[in-house]
């Protein structure tokens, strides 16, 4: 298998691995007769509406199909964990340009845990907020703006619905400048302008200064969320990738606080990526 | 004591089974801890630090063939993920000076004394608490 296909196949397999949420919650370490007491939610009945008639997107989303936390808990239906069914919404791999797989080829492996806004403490920034995100996010929504107040490292993102575009030369933002339309009862997002230093996804897909990211939100019924990511980036990818659509759902309990303060194996790593670096 | 070291194996081969931990360990685990050098540890609470992200809870252990006694630490999910999962800071509050048995794995770095929680249980109530991404 090639590099290429080997780099797929690892990308198919994170996204897998994080739409379940879980390690080894695939059906085959499930117990089929185990009385799940976490179970997939219903679906809760029409979606509220603003006063212009568009679906309210406010609410406690977690990424997940319980409408509650499903990490380190007993008792989680499999189907409840994740975020979308790959045999029902296939997703396909990123397409990567040549030279962007031999820059992630080079990466040692220590480099791509360094390069994890879950061990550098970096914000996630646009589009792994939705991709990678463990933790819940709670948005209020109204006609003029929609606040995404990101649990995780206590960030927040606002994104106006006043149709501004977006800035001709917009500052690199973690988040991107964002302009906003609706199609029908989906609220498209569409930013440019962002940090280079994060990245798409953990495995090292990085982003170029090209990079546009497209959000599709929608709430199908009054429990479920779900957000449709598209990446466009000419310089890294042959052609533009897109999600499944990931689904989120409305949790009761509380927002917690996260801020990264301890990351203590950072040190432990950058030695490792010294050791590494004398062996190049 | 002994009812939780009979309930050690058990709890372990329910955790084998059951567990469904998160792949989003707020660390880099594998940087850290040694996921082959994983133990049992059965000791007192002295002492927790409920910090962001990642929580450490202190135990004494005594060895059993030396009867000396240590001081470990450990490392926990990130907080948000224990209380989501129902586990809080006054439950180790409340376990603290009492015994509670904990399935962990040691660090990498030869660090003594110094482990990822996986799994505990407070004598106190028996109940079996994933505490850390690595359920070895």
């Amino acid at each position: 298998m090639s590099y290429r296909s080997r780099l797929s196949v690892a990308c198919l397999s994170g996204l897998v691995v994080m739409a379940l949420g879980a390690r080894g919650a695939g059906a085959q370490n499930a117990q089929p007769k185990e009385p799940y007491t976490i179970k997939v939610m219903p679906p809760g009945g029409p979606p509220p509406r603003l006063a212009d008639g568009h679906p309210d997107l406010s609410g406690h989303w977690l990424p997940n199909g319980a409408g509650q936390g499903v990490s380190g808990r007993f008792g989680v239906d499999p189907e409840a964990r994740r975020q979308f069914d790959p045999k029902v919404t296939p997703e396909e791999p990123p397409s990567f340009q040549p030279w962007a797989v031999q820059k992630i080829k080079s990466m040692t492996p220590t480099e791509v845990e360094l390069s994890k806004s879950s061990v550098n403490c970096m914000p996630r920034g646009l589009p792994a907020i939705w991709l990678q995100n463990p933790y819940s996010t709670y948005i209020v929504h109204n006609k003029d703006v929609m606040a995404q107040l990101y649990e995780v490292l206590n960030n927040w993102r606002l994104i106006h619905l006043d149709g501004r575009p977006v800035p001709k030369d917009p500052e690199p933002w973690f988040h991107g400048n964002s302009a906003t339309h609706w199609d029908g009862d989906t609220l498209v997002v569409e930013s440019v302008g962002f940090d280079d230093r994060t990245y798409v996804m953990p495995n090292g897909w990085f982003h170029s200064d090209e990079l546009k990211v497209t959000e599709r939100y929608s709430r199908p019924s009054m429990n479920y969320l779900m957000v449709q990511i598209t990446v466009e980036d000419p310089k890294v990818l042959t052609k533009p990738w897109k999600s499944a659509p990931r689904r989120w759902t409305l949790g009761n309990g509380e927002v917690y606080e996260f801020y990264c303060t301890n990351n203590k194996e950072v040190e432990e790593l950058n030695k490792l990526k010294e050791q590494e670096g004398a062996k190049k | 004591m002994t009812q939780l070291k009979v309930g050690a194996t058990l709890a372990l081969a329910i955790a084998l089974v059951c567990v469904a931990g998160p792949s989003f360990a707020h660390h880099s685990f594998s940087a850290e801890f040694d996921g082959n050098k994983c133990r049992d540890f059965t000791g007192t609470l002295t002492k927790i630090e409920w910090t962001n992200p990642h929580g450490f809870f202190y135990m004494d252990v005594k060895d059993p063939a030396t009867g000396k006694v240590d001081n470990w630490s450990f490392q926990t999910y990130a907080l948000i993920t224990l209380r989501r999962a129902g586990t809080t800071r006054q439950m180790f509050l409340d376990n603290v000076g009492k015994e509670l048995w904990v399935r962990g794995c040691v660090a990498r770095n030869g660090k003594e004394h110094y482990a990822a929680a996986g799994s505990l249980k407070f004598a106190s109530d028996g109940v079996l608490r994933q505490m850390g991404q690595l359920q070895d």
